[in-house]
């Protein structure tokens, strides 16, 4: 009969896997700290003011040349100097240029992934041009894009549309100069395939419908390109393609071991091996194919791929859970049907988080523009999933620690009756449930370490200094450390969970261990006489708890 | 009996002499604010790519663009801030777009003091604001810090709308090359108006004497002014638009937000001892410590000046009379409120001189309706008007 490795393994060994996982995780730290620059960066750029004398819609505006000497737009340098010019503002087009140019005209890399903007309004405070509260904007806009080696001299449209937003804004005092208004979601790219890019954005007024009336003394718009950061998309790819052989050789591994077993796989084992293959789709290096291919849809990719290893991870808790739950008139526990209460938790909340991906990144595959917030309907919508989300959540959390609770006070129940039985029993069941106790505690630490790590994040980033010299990077170090201790974790725990080949006496004695701490192993190898005769198909633990209930 | 006029003319020597020095003294110590000269360059550079920016002054070409103007605007410039301007296509226009800012800003400020920030449209540089800058006042201490101030956000602003071209990654005095780009992005647009600020405006400043350590203090909180009062903007954008990945971002103030706390600053200024050995001590020191003393506030009670006050070491004239020296027209003819007790009300305002009081029927503009973007409509209201104006 095999137990799992965690049982038959001795303290030094576990004492060195470990700290082979703790050095990898702190190698994956390092590496987001030292070597990766911030996540993502930002460029704020100030709309240029363009007039369209002739009134051509299709027309691009654009405000430097980027290869070659195209015309550029006639520029105004203020909304001031328009007044009453006879300048209709159908006839004023902000122009956005990104990237900025610095030096020479920089282009955008297919390593930074994605595009993200953001609008950002400057109201002024002006008593004569008092805003309307609840204004609604319609931004017309148009995005093109441009290649290097382009041989066309124009823009070519990648989108276009008439998008709605709430403005909202507030006052901080009457004697305030500007509004602060919130930030306006523009558009989101999913790949950022292409060298250049030009927004042109008209606020065409209607008074029929009452759109961009109202909307006070506009005088400039920003906007906020945020893209991955080139240097981090290579880090973490990096990261991805060494985990990635780790994890399927690790998988295969573990699931021939299970094969070699002479019963059905248990439902544990099951869990641990979708685990492992949704750890393996994470990681994945699709990354490589959007520097080929288009890939709009590398987000939300990206997004279902996280969601189901978190979906898997959440649910292998509750089955690990619940496999240890000691109660011996529960046979069927090796069904996945019996934790449908639990995993309906699991499933609810990712299935509307999915929902809601799905309406705001799933619709912008066809409309980057698009936002679901844009529309009180879909703001409620929105709001709804994400209530939900959160519930479910909630609830799988009570499920989770009721189970963990219910665990460890049966443990502690049994553990009375431990003085009771021979020592060699009596040290086999303490080192089952030390380790036991140890797995749950690795789990809390890595959960614990996450929340942490990012709470500390939001904090650091916090400060702003001019001449920081920290050469730590904490946001990219959180990132990239998170993502390694999810992966060693998975590692750690397909290794320690998978079926041991050890057969006591005969393992021990064949060598494979040292003969030095063969006392040792031989009492940790000891096996209760009633389990060898059937093929359980569960870990030594819940044996010994079905017998310990039995007895 | 003969003894008495040789003495009065020993005297009256003595005292031409010690105000000769001290003249020629506080000639030099305006000399930092010369590059104000370059108000006077066209606000052209959105036709004109390039300004230039040639060591030789006398091919120039911006010669004459501001009419009435006899020189060049790019000469009131030293050799190292030419050199910046060069390197930095484009910046000079927001340079010149940041002191005609700081102008009115100043101008705004003080509108109801009895000093209301009067320039002089055709004198150069360090005369743009009349001698007044050669006395170490509040007045000076003000007008240093809110150019340095208006510059650093011109530009920024500039960078932002990408006229400026090198607003580099991380200004360290080196182009910004693409793999530094694709790497780790570029630093922030208000970290190079920042750091150019720094060194274009504190550029002019020379010496180590009591005026250069007033000068470079007053530039660099009238920058603080700017970076103190940033607003700092995220956005999520992690897994399904979650927080665990936030970029964060610094908005801009407005440049009247800047005066607002620039003002006061001056009104809180720190009057500061004048030591008697700097420069031995000082001279020896490298540039990076540039930035590195600290003033002693004058009543040893005070607490010493921090980064963001003003410092001063002279006291302001009183500005009530006519002063051609200073550039200042005095008080007469000015508005003033009868009924406030502050620097704005009749009593100081005029100083004592009194007043006269006018009713006047005066046109306005009211009621004004606006349509986004440039349609305003008005309705003119006749409204009567009590001023009051000094004697």
């Amino acid at each position: 009969m095999a137990g799992a490795v965690i049982e038959n393994l001795s303290g030094r060994k576990l004492a060195c896997l470990c700290s082979v996982l703790l050095v990898a995780l702190l190698v994956c730290f390092l590496l987001g700290g030292l070597v990766a620059p911030e996540p993502s960066s930002s460029q704020n750029i100030l709309g240029t003011i363009c007039l369209d004398h002739e009134r051509e819609p299709d027309r691009w505006f654009q405000v430097w040349s980027v290869i070659g000497s195209e015309k550029m737009c006639d520029k105004a340098d203020k909304v001031d100097d328009l007044m009453d010019t006879g300048i209709s503002s159908e006839q004023v087009v902000f122009a956005f240029q990104m990237p900025l140019r610095r030096g020479a005209v920089l282009d955008f890399t297919r390593w930074q992934q994605n595009l993200i903007g953001v609008l950002q309004l400057d109201i002024d405070h002006d008593s004569q041009y008092e805003m309307v509260p609840n204004a609604t904007l319609a931004l017309d806009v148009r995005l093109g894009y441009k290649n290097k080696e382009d041989k066309t001299e124009d823009w070519t449209l990648l989108a276009a549309s008439v998008e709605e937003r709430h403005l909202i804004c507030d006052l901080d005092s009457e004697q305030s100069y500007r509004y602060n208004c919130d930030l306006i979601p523009l558009f989101e790219l999913g790949s950022l395939h292409h060298d250049y890019y030009l927004l042109n954005l008209r606020l065409p007024p209607n008074m029929e419908n009452q759109r961009n009336v109202g909307i006070g003394k506009l005088v400039d718009i920003n906007l906020v390109a945020i893209f991955q950061n080139g240097g981090f998309t290579k880090v973490w790819v990096s990261l991805k393609t060494i985990f990635f052989p780790l994890v399927v050789v690790l998988l295969v591994w573990f699931w021939r071991r299970v094969q070699a077993l002479q019963r059905e796989p248990a439902l544990i084992e099951c869990m641990l091996f979708s685990l492992g293959i949704c750890l393996s789709v994470l990681n994945l290096p699709l990354e490589f194919l959007t520097l080929r291919f288009d890939m709009p849809y590398m987000l939300l990719i990206t997004d279902i791929r996280q969601g189901v290893f978190y979906a898997v991870l959440l649910s292998f808790w509750l089955v690990f859970a619940g496999e240890h739950l000691m109660v011996s008139e529960d046979c069927d526990r090796n069904r996945l049907a019996a934790y449908w209460k639990h995993l309906s938790a699991v499933a609810c909340g990712c299935i509307s988080l999915f929902i809601f991906d799905m309406c705001e990144r799933g619709v912008q595959l066809t409309n980057p523009f698009y936002s679901i917030w844009g529309t009180r309907v879909g703001t409620n919508l929105a709001l709804s999933f994400i209530i939900m989300a959160g519930v479910s959540a909630s609830l799988y959390f009570c499920f989770l620690s009721w189970m963990i609770w219910r665990v460890f006070c049966n443990i502690n129940v049994k553990r009375h009756s431990l003085p009771a039985m021979s020592s060699v029993r009596r040290l086999h069941y303490e080192g089952i449930i030390y380790r036991f106790k140890f797995l749950m505690l690795a789990t809390l630490t890595c959960a614990a370490m996450t929340v942490i790590g990012f709470i500390l994040g939001q904090v650091a980033e916090g400060q702003w200094k001019w001449d920081d010299e920290i050469s730590l990077n904490y946001t990219s170090a959180i990132l990239t450390g998170v993502y390694g201790m999810w992966n060693v974790y998975t590692m750690a725990v397909i290794c320690l969970y998978a079926p041991s080949h050890k057969r006591w006496p005969t393992a021990a004695a064949a060598g494979g261990v040292a003969q030095l701490d063969s006392q040792s192993e031989e009492i940790e190898f000891s096996r209760l006489a009633p389990a060898n005769d059937e093929p359980s198909d569960l870990t030594s633990l819940t044996q010994f708890v079905r017998k310990a209930a039995t007895d | 009996m003969t003894r008495a006029p040789a003495a009065w003319a020993g005297l009256c020597l003595l005292a031409v002499a010690w105000s000769l020095t001290h003249a020629d003294a506080s000639r030099s110590s305006g000399k930092g604010s010369k590059w104000w000269g370059v108000i006077h360059l066209a606000d052209d550079t959105s036709k004109a790519e390039d300004p230039t920016l040639s060591n030789d002054l006398r091919s120039n070409r911006m010669r004459g663009a501001y009419p009435g103007y006899p020189l060049d605007p790019i000469s009131s410039l030293r050799k190292k801030q030419r050199r910046l301007a060069r390197e930095n296509q484009g910046v000079i226009g927001a340079v010149a777009r940041g002191t005609r800012a700081a102008v009115t800003e100043c101008q705004h400020q003080f509108r109801n003091r009895r000093w209301n920030c009067p320039t002089q449209e055709r004198m150069r540089g360090r005369r743009l604001f009349g001698r007044i800058v050669n006395i170490a006042c509040r007045e000076t201490a003000f007008l240093y810090a809110m150019t340095s101030a208006s510059v650093t956000h011109h530009v920024s602003r500039a960078c932002a709308e990408g006229s400026v071209r090198s607003c580099s990654c991380g200004y360290s005095g080196r182009q910004p090359s693409g793999p530094d780009w694709q790497w780790g992005g570029c630093s922030d647009n208000i970290q190079f108006g920042y750091r150019f600020s720094r060194r274009f405006v504190d550029a002019s400043e020379r010496g180590r004497d009591m005026r250069y350590m007033m000068n470079i203090h007053n530039n660099e909180a009238g920058r603080r002014a700017v970076s103190g009062q940033m607003q700092r903007q995220c956005k999520c954008h992690g897994m399904s638009g979650s927080c665990t990945v936030k970029t964060c971002w610094m908005r801009l103030p407005t440049l009247r937000e800047v005066g607002d706390n620039l003002k006061a600053e001056f009104d809180g200024a720190t009057h500061v001892r004048v030591p008697n050995t700097i420069q031995n001590s000082r001279r020896s020191r490298r540039r990076r410590r540039r930035y590195n003393f600290q003033l002693q506030p004058l009543k040893p009670h005070h607490k010493p000046p921090t980064r963001n006050d003003l410092v001063y070491y002279e006291d302001s004239p009183d500005f009530c009379t006519k002063n051609q020296r200073l550039g200042f027209g005095g008080t007469v003819g000015r508005l003033c409120n009868d009924t406030s007790s502050g620097v704005d009300g009749c009593e100081l305002m005029c100083c004592g001189r009194g007043y006269h009081t006018q009713v006047k029927e005066v046109l306005e503009h009211c009621e004004c309706t606006f349509k986004w973007c440039c349609d305003v409509k008005c309705k003119v209201c006749r409204t009567r008007k009590v001023e009051h104006r000094c004697l």
